[in-house]
């Protein structure tokens, strides 16, 4: 991989030494990334950045810095690979802060958020990952489950068995496809925890040896390394179930899982799993499950609008589950957590999860 | 009331007339007043001096004797006055060279030298000092009227060999007031330079203060050529000089007015006698009292003429007014547009020149937004709302010229009218009546050079935003080319080399749209002008 991304970065480099020594000024395309240039793609279940480009110019008096600076990210990515570093972007940042010369006040860059949209340039042009550029990002997710890892590392190269992780689980990196490997999994599902307290719930009543699941919590919004992880698992034709909050936040965390974000739409099928199913929590589980009923809160506005929005969606209201559920939600204007389910009893939970999986009683 | 007091004009004297109603002649305010007496005597020394073609050189002083006293000096290099004729030329209303011809001249303004003279005395109760030097013997008088006789008083004080000539008037007046103002005798000499590039004027404030305004154009500009006045350009006031400095010579006003006007003739006299039924035109002309000159010319105004010739205007001309506002205010870009002359109310003929100033010495001296206005190169200071001039050049919209805000733009507008006429809205001569002929040419004329200076501002704008944008691209040559040459491994200098090249070559030659758009906005303007005209006809 490693060396394909450099093979990637050179060429960049080329064209544009190709476009100076024919007396144009340097350019490189890349996708546009905007609202209205995101579409949904039926064919591979996610959303992805349409067909439309925009150019990036050293020549136009707007984009010459950020040009220079999208090169200057290039070359020094290009020399992390050739010497086997990585480094997070923050410390990419302290790699490039410097004075453009001794007579300009001018720094090649002054503030990291000034890299965030010149990376998702470069990744979306090359077509490639920042973690191919040997950029970590922060880690967030953890696993516990039949699961073992072959991860090369500073020179080491280790086997990790999720199983045998103890109470913290086994973490998951920001990069999951450079230097590291599957190498056995004996899982009937993947089992996702929106919050890291329903995991740790489950983890202590072992619930993955005793369904023999793999589960993982992203702590909320899914990371990089936690979305590819997911991904690579479902191409190993893993159920994934995903088990959240019935709110905003928690369908959103599924959404994004599962048809990918609009922020990173242009990387597309890597980063999003359509196959992804939604055990709960439902608004429907009042009516299933009684004690959930006193268990309620008053839905806030925030989480309203999120539902309406929902429903504008084409990705979502193609699936009529959703229409209703959300439109119960809107009804009702109440929301339901997870942490809900250990009302009555803590070890509920697990019994939750498999009657929900058992009765297939998931939405889309 | 006026034509009251002029009812008596025969019985007493044109001085008591002027006396009474020093208004007339332009003495109000304590401002105006100074500045017009300014006005009078440096008027006659640029027209004493380019009748005798010699190159004017005058000096001007302001002294401050009192609490609002002062005393004003002005000398001349001109011809000097004869001793028969000082007395005349500086002693008597309505006796001044002047009326013996008729010309595009700037002494159609005032009453001159006689009425500086009568203000001193009415003000003070002094004489003025005058010092004439020609053929060879300086003269010194002291000179005052008998106001009610309208005849002057002179005494002469000494007489001495002297190679020089000229005239020097020295007068006192009171109830006046000093103030470095743009309505101040400093603006009147400033404006009056730049209108006469060929001539050198100094003047010296009552501070001590002494600011020269050399020449910038070594000839006399062409003799203004005499004729007759045509009935279209006079006003009562003038029919009335008219009359009593020439009636004499008739019998009749029908004879007067065949004999000293152009293009009346008996048949004309026979329709003036159909509009204005009640004058009586077979009385001697010296009886014409102001109602009568009234109506006379109003009936004027009422009858078809042949207009007067083309060739009689005289202009400062473009290279004169672009080296005089070089010389005093040496602007960043000026531009003088020379149009062709048009005529107004149906025959009579006039010209406008218009040069604008901007930038430069304009914005060191502090002027914004700045109108200078002339009839016949005389600069008008006062009554300048409800001027032709003032308002179209208000009127138009700056902000189609880069020059949005007017006002506060280091500019200077320079409006010349030309005519043997010039449509005066006052007797007091300051204003230029708002005619619809006039209003479009000043309008065309000024659009013609905003759109210069239009060019320039936007050029140089350009020019700026160019290197602007060199120098934003420039900068990151290095670092690119370091980048650059890291990725595909070839020298940095090659790269470094090969990028300033492009950047040199995009921003160079970017200038060519610039005709393009000058074409579009006279276009434009065209069509404004046209939409401007069209709605008012309807």
């Amino acid at each position: 991989m490693s060396k394909e991304t450099q093979k990637k970065l050179e060429e960049l480099g080329r064209k544009m030494a190709t476009d100076i020594e024919n007396e144009k000024g340097p350019e490189f395309e890349t996708a546009l990334r905007t609202k209205s240039n995101t579409i949904y793609d039926e064919s591979i279940g996610c959303l992805r950045v349409g067909e439309k480009k925009e150019v990036r110019k050293f020549m136009s008096v707007a984009q010459a810095r950020t040009f220079m600076q999208t090169v200057a990210i290039a070359a020094k990515t290009k020399q992390f690979l050739e010497q086997n570093l990585h480094t997070s972007i923050r410390g990419l940042f302290y790699q490039l802060k410097f004075s453009l010369g001794d007579d300009m006040d001018e720094d090649l860059f002054s503030e990291q958020s000034e890299s965030n949209a010149l990376l998702e340039d470069l990744e979306a042009a090359l077509k490639l990952k920042r973690e191919d550029l040997n950029l970590t990002t922060d880690r967030k997710g953890f696993v516990a489950g039949p699961m073992v890892i072959r991860d090369k590392f500073g020179g080491e190269e280790i086997t990790i068995d999720c199983r045998k992780q103890g109470r913290s689980g086994w973490s998951i990196p920001s990069d999951v496809d450079n230097g590291m490997e599957i190498m056995e999994i004996e899982a009937d599902y993947i089992l996702v925890v929106e919050k890291d307290a329903l995991w740790q719930r489950l983890n202590e009543d072992q619930f993955w040896k005793k369904d023999n699941c793999v589960v993982i919590t992203p702590k909320g919004q899914s990371t990089r390394g936690t979305r590819r992880l997911l991904r690579k698992l479902a191409d190993m034709k893993l159920p994934i179930y995903c088990f959240m909050d019935c709110d905003a936040w928690g369908w959103y965390i599924y959404w994004t899982i599962k048809t990918g974000s609009m922020n990173l739409a242009y990387l597309g099928r890597d980063f999003a799993v359509p196959e992804a199913r939604f055990i709960g929590v439902t608004m429907s589980d009042i009516e299933e499950y009684d004690f959930l009923q006193k268990l309620t809160i008053k839905a806030k506005d925030v989480d309203l609008k999120r539902a309406e929005e929902m429903l504008s969606y084409p990705w979502i209201n193609r699936h009529k589950e959703w229409v209703k559920e959300l439109k119960l939600v809107l009804k009702t204007k109440k929301k339901l957590e997870q942490d809900a389910l250990q009302g009555q009893r803590l070890t509920f939970v697990g019994d939750y999860i498999r009657d929900k999986i058992e009765k297939k009683k998931w939405l889309p | 009331m006026a034509v009251d007091i002029f009812r008596g004009f025969k019985e007493h004297s044109v001085a008591e007339f002027f006396k009474k109603n020093r208004q007339m002649l332009g003495f109000t305010g304590k401002i105006r007043s100074l500045t017009m007496v300014i006005h009078e005597l440096v008027t006659n020394s640029l027209d004493a001096c380019e009748e005798a073609n010699i190159l004017p050189e005058i000096y001007v002083e302001v002294k401050e004797l009192g609490e609002e006293h002062y005393q004003v000096t002005v000398k001349d290099n001109g011809p000097g006055i004869p001793e028969n004729y000082i007395g005349k030329a500086l002693g008597m209303m309505l006796a001044g060279t002047k009326f013996n011809r008729y010309m595009q001249q700037r002494g159609q303004q005032g009453i001159g030298g006689s009425g500086c003279t009568m203000l001193s005395y009415i003000t003070t109760g002094q004489p003025v000092r005058a010092i004439s030097c020609n053929s060879g013997l300086r003269k010194e008088y002291e000179i005052s009227i008998d106001l009610k006789k309208n005849k002057p008083i002179v005494n002469k004080l000494l007489e001495e060999q002297t190679e020089e000539h000229g005239l020097t008037f020295i007068g006192q007046y009171k109830d006046m007031k000093y103030e470095k103002s743009n309505k101040s005798p400093f603006e009147y000499i400033r404006r009056t330079a730049l209108a006469n590039p060929h001539a050198a004027l100094t003047f010296k404030e009552p501070t001590g203060e002494v600011v020269v305004f050399p020449r910038s154009v070594e000839a006399n500009p062409p003799k203004p050529y005499e004729i007759k006045p045509h009935p279209l350009g006079i006003t009562t006031h003038d029919l009335l000089e008219f009359a009593q400095h020439y009636g004499g010579e008739y019998r009749k006003t029908s004879t007067f007015l065949q004999e000293v006007f152009s293009r009346i003739t008996p048949n004309k006299i026979a329709e003036l006698k159909e509009v204005a039924p009640d004058i009586d035109f077979e009385k001697p002309p010296t009886e014409l009292i102001w109602e009568d000159a009234e109506k006379i010319t109003k009936a004027f105004q009422k009858i078809k003429w042949i207009a007067p010739p083309m060739d009689s205007l005289v202009p400062i001309g473009k290279n004169q007014i672009e080296a005089s506002f070089k010389n005093i205010f040496n602007p960043e870009i000026l531009v003088v547009t020379e149009r062709s002359p048009k005529v107004y109310r149906g025959g009579i003929p006039f010209m406008v020149e218009v040069g604008i100033a901007y930038g430069g010495g304009v914005k060191d001296a502090g002027k914004t937004g700045e109108i200078m206005r002339f009839a016949n190169k005389v600069p008008l200071l006062f009554d300048s709302s409800g001027c032709a001039i003032t308002e179209t050049v208000k009127s138009i919209e700056w902000g189609r010229y880069n020059l949005k805000n007017f006002e506060e733009e280091p500019i200077v507008v320079l409006v010349n009218f030309v005519s043997v006429y010039v449509p005066y809205t006052s007797a007091g001569k300051l204003a230029i009546s708002m005619e619809d002929d006039i209003e479009d040419e000043i309008r065309y004329a000024v659009m013609e050079a905003a759109r210069g200076i239009q060019k320039y501002i936007s050029g140089k704008r350009r020019a700026t935003e160019i290197a602007t944008k060199k120098k934003v691209i420039s900068r990151y040559v290095p670092q690119l080319a370091n980048d650059l040459s890291v990725l595909t491994k070839k020298p940095k200098e090659e790269i470094e080399k090969k990028l300033i090249e492009i950047i040199e070559k995009k921003y160079s030659g970017a200038n060519e749209s610039e005709e393009e758009e000058d074409e579009l906005l006279q276009l434009e303007d065209n069509k404004n002008n046209e939409r401007e005209i069209e709605g008012e006809n309807e």
